[in-house]
């Protein structure tokens, strides 16, 4: 059992050392560094809540902003997350090939730990329209438990998307498409009422109850049922070891294909 | 115990449309026009090296050379037969290591230590050591796209012996390392570093296209030819097989 603990403890700890060098490399050569982290999910908040004006004068959602903004964040995370995670293997190629005895892993989980980090930073917009709209700030701090119950099923499909995309790089060019259509399907800027499609559709979509648990807290100031939490956390439980196994099963060819 | 036992490993690497996409492999596959290839990298080879042995490793280019030290380091997996390492085995090439170009000379040592499993804090207490042996010690805080390769390469092979070093293997395998890039003055001072490694306990396989090199340094030298053992043994015997295979072969085959 320790060997098993060290390996995890060795894997995180490099998964935290690469993620700080993809977050020096990301905004390297940037002027507006880390303000991209801002700029990309409030302009296409901005945008959104133009063409939803323009269309609609009344959405029929209270703190619509919010609604939105907590909407785009959330899904935010979870597109970077997966795509990141793709190319992580093919990215560094040249260290899988030349040095022995290296955690495949954690090349992945840098990618998820780099994602958490501008996370972090799009939710301080979030904090802000709340503040902005009179919501109480207080009941941010609650999210982080809504985080950490979708977590491992973003870390779960991460690993199975990045041994997909080093197998095919067909990966991320059907993950773009698959990503887009998700955008649409999950109620980010509209309400998926009960009893109709979307909503009957959205039951079997992960990011739907993340989505719904996360607006429970930071703008409706209610505490997410406990089947909710129980389920969405034992799916990702299930999708984390699903995909360590499928990771590990196909990771021992991973130097012949970079 | 012998440090290594190889027992009838095989090595094949399939070649053909495997980055050529889904949609392409579909289409060539029923077209008839695609026929799939593969290469015998490794067939059939068997050996075994003792504690403090020095074995060299020859052959033509695409031999297999660089493929075996791989297998045995855990890189590649093997298709066939039975690998038993007994101790801590490290590669070493000399080909570079894959140094981020965006980043300085410092930041890819800490990412080089990191990825070898090496704290920060020992990445640290080491960074004099290598900034004096690369010779590099104005261009720390250089990002190394601006190197010429030959400082990229005494870079990659300055941090990575010397985190080597640091964890102390039992195997070490190092592939064209006196190939590697850099001045006579550097070449000298890679040399020593690597007879420091050869002084020691470990089990070393040394692969260099130099027979000067491997005669110096490897009483027992193995010749690879299109993945087979051709000979192993005697190093002055089998390097000069391997001069005769050469000179049998037509100008254009070398």
């Amino acid at each position: 059992m320790r060997p098993l603990f060290r390996k995890i403890g060795e894997t995180v700890r490099l998964g935290f050392s690469l993620a700080k060098t993809n977050f020096k490399l990301r905004n390297e050569g940037n002027y507006l560094g880390v303000a991209w982290y801002l700029l990309v999910p409030l302009s296409l908040f901005v945008i959104i809540l133009l063409v939803r004006h323009a269309a609609f004068s009344d959405t029929g959602i209270e703190h619509y902003p919010v609604y939105l903004l907590i909407g785009i964040t959330g899904f935010n995370f979870f597109r970077q997350t997966i795509s990141l995670s793709i190319s992580a293997i093919h990215t560094n190629g040249g260290f899988i090939k030349s040095l022995n005895g290296i955690s495949l892993e954690a090349f992945v989980l840098s990618q998820f730990i780099e994602s958490v980090f501008s996370h972090a930073f799009e939710l301080a917009l979030v904090v802000g329209a709340m503040a902005y709209f009179g919501l109480p700030i207080a009941w941010v701090i609650f999210y982080p438990l809504v985080f950490l119950t979708f977590a491992p099923f973003v870390l779960g499909l991460s690993l199975l998307f990045a041994a997909g995309g080093t197998y095919m790089r067909d990966f991320e060019n059907v993950w773009n498409i698959a990503g887009q259509l998700l955008f649409f399907a999950t109620p980010i800027f509209y309400v998926a009422r009960p009893e109709s499609f979307a909503y009957s559709a959205n039951l079997f979509n992960p990011l739907f109850y993340f989505l719904s648990m996360a607006r429970d807290v930071m703008l409706y100031r209610t505490v997410p049922s406990l089947w909710m939490i129980a389920t969405l956390f034992g799916a990702g439980i299930a999708v984390l070891f699903l995909g360590m196994g499928v990771f590990g099963k196909y990771k021992g060819r991973f130097s012949e294909l970079v | 115990m012998q440090r290594i036992v190889a027992k009838d490993i095989s090595k094949t690497f399939h070649t053909g449309l495997r980055d050529a996409g889904v949609l392409a492999t579909i289409l060539f596959l029923f077209s008839g026009g695609y026929k799939k290839k593969s290469i015998d990298a490794i067939n059939s080879v068997s050996f075994e090296c003792s504690p403090g042995e020095v074995v060299g490793l020859i052959g033509r280019n695409g031999c297999g050379k660089s493929t075996l030290l791989r297998l045995i380091s855990g890189i590649y997996e093997k298709d066939e037969g039975s690998l038993e390492i007994n101790g801590r085995a490290m590669y070493i090439n000399g080909f570079g290591i894959g140094l981020n170009q965006r980043l300085t000379m410092r930041e890819n040592i800490y990412l080089v230590g990191a990825i070898l499993g090496i704290s920060r804090k020992e990445i640290a207490a080491k960074i004099p050591e290598i900034v004096e042996f690369s010779g590099l010690a104005d261009f720390l805080d250089t990002k190394i796209f601006q190197f010429s390769s030959g400082m990229s390469a005494r870079l990659g092979f300055s941090a990575v012996t010397s985190f080597v070093a640091e964890r102390r293997p039992s195997i070490i395998l190092l592939d064209e390392v006196f190939e590697a890039g850099g001045d006579a003055e550097f070449q000298k001072r890679a040399i020593g570093k690597m007879e420091d490694f050869l002084k020691g306990d470990a089990t070393v396989m040394l692969v260099s296209h130099q027979t000067n090199v491997i005669r110096k340094y490897c009483p027992r030298t193995i010749l690879l030819e299109k993945g087979r053992v051709l000979a192993d043994g005697d190093t002055e015997e089998v390097v000069k097989k391997y001069e005769g295979f050469l000179a049998s072969l037509p100008t254009g085959d070398i």
